[in-house]
């Protein structure tokens, strides 16, 4: 571990089932239910399932129907989203009672620095009992919290005494905790990433302890030194306070698989106006544009193009992203299509001293092409 | 070598000619204008190298010979004569001695053989042009064209002469006017570039003379021969950028407007433009313009609304205020359409009537990508 940074003080507080505990708050019918919340149609997803409907083996991301097939009696709720982000803002405001270092992940998720605090208490432990106990007083959910020196441990921690519970990872626990824990656990391993580690005879911190910086980076390009550092109690970053966006997307998975790229024109037409209108909402422009395509078969191709000024405005949107719809014949039929805008203007805050701050939001003016 | 001519021709045709010479010339001959005479024909040049100029000057003489006479104290000393016969002496002393009702003035000449020859033309082609629309034609096009070094061949502008019509050509990357006469037509295909400086000369001189002028041209040089003067100058080498694939083809969004309403309204609010940018904002919807510029640095904003006649979807697209504005102005029509697809293509601006018969003009301006 780095001996010369000071010990910071990092709480992970997660959300226990946030949407579908909201939905059982608001509505006391559906309280004790296997509620999902989510479409229940033919190509609907599980958003969120309650603890009801976990039991199941309810999960989130998974298609409705499956769902349905593995709790016969879960009812299905529409999301409402206006609510959750009304309760995420009133969360959020507690957590400002013990530090402005609040980096907020989602509607549900964030991560807190309270190495210093406004309320001068020494214990984060007892913190974090603390907000969550005023969470479930003045909002009426529960919520899970992971204590520990770095946003990585803190974040697996949340999850070990889930639902309405928290653990501490304290700073000699840490390499212990680590090297006990499951590959999978680690956050950004995904299924993809733990095979690979399988397949290296990588199962726990303690096995991927063993291996080199030089090896790890063989397998795992940029990634391997995160890994390296990371099982050794190493996790330097910082909560940032107002997470700046980095990209903006909208997608729309089809009632049918389409074939026909006239038909995907008119939805690239709908998704463009909703992308567009959520940089407007957001005040925010950039210059990549991004199409996903996922195929019959699941499979996912993206294709990018980046312009050399920022972008907001639908109809160019709409034309880049028809470019790069006719830039490759499609392997199959389409399943779903989404366009996503990165390279924002925003992230100039991010590299002040890099890039001039001009650069990016003086307008351009744009040249013929020859 | 003795001639007598009248002041003021003399002065009003050097005048003209004053124009090629530049204000500081690293060959010191060039400071001079040369005198050919032979005879009752005097014929004046002046050069830069690049361009030479020359008239037939009348004058009452039987003598012959050739000097180069210091350009800047000829025409200070001419100006202040009223109308008189004034008698030019060659004396042995090097010195050139004029002769006014007045008095005596003497000044040093050099040799004429000192002086640069203008290029004479191997096997031109030749096309005519009346003076008054090769005039019109230079003003149309040359605000246009550019000042960038490293692209000399945007810096002219383009002649395209076929046997449909002749067509001109400027842009500076950002901004592009092509301006066609078809009632005026060429004998054979031929494409040059002609430098601004001897353009901006011909524009002054031609611009109400509706006498024909004789082009003269070959692959580096183009020579103008009209009254009693010839211009000869060097073209610029090199390919003119393909303009016609940059003119977007298809244009739903198409606004028609009064000119010069719309020239006013792109003026004021482009006062509270953005000092560097010089952006403004079009917005149209439905039958309305709304032109905007905000200069944030300083809180400036301003906006106008227009009627208009639009057909298309309502769309948003920025321009630099001053590229509108010159190529407003440069327009005579009461109203303009201008032809638009998307934000980050070329805008058309074209006149909707006032053209004569023949006449077509094409403007196009790149758009400002607005960040907000």
């Amino acid at each position: 571990m780095q001996s010369d940074l000071p010990i910071r003080k990092i709480i992970h507080v997660d959300m226990d089932a946030f949407y579908a505990s909201v939905e059982q708050m608001d509505n006391p019918e559906l309280k004790g239910k296997a509620i999902a919340v989510g479409g229940s149609s033919k190509r609907g997803v599980v958003s969120a399932a309650s603890y009801e409907a976990r039991k199941f083996g309810v999960k989130s991301a998974m298609s409705g129907i499956q769902a349905k097939r593995l709790c016969p009696e879960l009812i299905f709720v529409r999301p409402n989203f206006e609510r959750y982000t009304e309760i995420s803002k009133r969360i959020r405001k507690i957590f400002y009672n013990y530090t402005d270092l609040v980096e907020p992940l989602s509607l549900d998720e964030a991560y807190l620095d309270v190495t210093t605090n406004k309320k001068g208490l020494y214990s984060a432990s007892m913190i974090a009992k603390e907000i969550r106990q005023r969470i479930f007083d003045e909002i009426g959910l529960t919520a899970s919290a992971g204590i520990s020196i770095n946003k990585f441990i803190a974040k697996v921690a949340s999850d070990y005494n889930k639902p309405n519970g928290q653990k501490t990872v304290g700073p000699e626990e840490v390499l212990d905790f680590i090297e006990a824990l499951d590959i999978r656990k680690f956050y950004g391993v995904g299924k993809v990433t733990a095979e690979k580690m399988y397949q290296l005879g990588i199962f726990t911190g303690k096995d991927l302890k063993l291996k080199s910086m030089e090896y790890l980076d063989e397998h795992f390009g940029k990634s391997g030194r995160y890994y390296y550092n990371v099982v050794r109690g190493i996790h330097t970053s910082e909560v940032k306070p107002n997470r700046i966006r980095k990209s903006l997307a909208a997608e729309r998975t089809f009632s049918e698989n389409l074939s026909s790229e006239i038909f995907m024109l008119e939805k690239l037409e709908h998704i463009s106006e909703e992308v567009s209108k959520r940089l407007t909402k957001s005040k925010v422009a950039g210059k990549t544009v991004t199409l996903k395509i996922k195929y019959s078969d699941f499979t996912l191709q993206t294709r990018s193009k980046t312009l050399p000024y920022f972008i907001s405005d639908k109809s160019i949107i709409l034309e880049t992203a028809k470019d790069l719809l006719y830039q490759e014949k499609l392997d199959n039929s389409v399943r779903l299509l989404g366009i996503s805008i990165s390279n924002l203007n925003t992230e100039k805050h991010k590299d002040k001293d890099k890039i001039k701050d001009e650069e990016s939001t003086v307008s351009v003016q744009l040249k013929f092409d020859f | 070598m003795k001639f007598i001519v009248s002041s003021t021709y003399l002065l009003k045709q050097l005048q003209v000619l004053g124009g090629v010479i530049n204000n500081s010339n690293t060959l010191p001959i060039l400071d001079n204008f040369l005198f050919e005479l032979n005879d009752s024909k005097l014929v004046v040049s002046a050069s830069d190298l690049e361009t030479t100029m020359s008239s037939v000057i009348d004058v009452e003489s039987d003598s012959t010979g050739s000097i180069a006479l210091p350009a800047r104290l000829l025409l200070d000393t001419l100006k202040t004569f009223p109308e008189q016969p004034l008698t030019f002496v060659v004396e042995d002393n090097n010195t050139v001695e004029i002769s006014s009702n007045h008095g005596k003035y003497a000044l040093a000449y050099a040799d004429g053989n000192e002086f640069p020859k203008a290029i004479a033309l191997e096997d031109p082609s030749t096309t005519t042009i009346a003076g008054d629309i090769l005039a019109t034609a230079i003003s149309k096009t040359i605000f246009a064209a550019g000042n960038d070094d490293l692209r000399p061949v945007m810096s002219g502008v383009f002649f395209q002469f076929s046997t449909e019509g002749l067509t001109f050509v400027a842009t500076d990357a950002h901004k592009l006017v092509k301006y066609t006469r078809e009632d005026v037509k060429a004998s054979q295909v031929a494409e040059f570039i002609m430098p601004k400086k001897p353009l901006n000369l011909l524009k002054g001189i031609l611009a109400t003379n509706e006498d024909a002028v004789t082009i003269e041209y070959n692959d580096s040089n183009a020579k103008f021969i009209f009254d009693n003067s010839e211009l000869v100058c060097r073209l610029i080498d090199g390919k003119y950028p393909n303009y016609e694939a940059v003119i977007p083809k298809e244009n739903p969004n198409k606004l028609s407007i009064d000119r010069t309403q719309f020239l006013n309204s792109v003026r004021r609010v482009s006062i509270f433009s953005n000092k560097t940018t010089h952006q403004i904002r079009l917005k149209i919807a439905g039958a309305e313009l709304n032109i905007s510029a905000e200069d944030i640095d300083y809180s400036n904003k301003a906006e106008e609304r227009l009627t208009c006649d639009y057909q298309g979807d309502d769309m948003q697209i920025g321009f630099n205020s001053r590229f509108l504005t010159e190529m407003l102005n440069n327009l005579n029509s009461d109203e303009v359409q201008l032809e638009m697809s998307l934000p980050n293509r070329a805008g058309i601006l074209t006149p909707v009537d006032g053209l004569d018969e023949g006449e077509l003009i094409t403007m196009l301006v790149m758009p400002v990508m607005l960040n907000s």
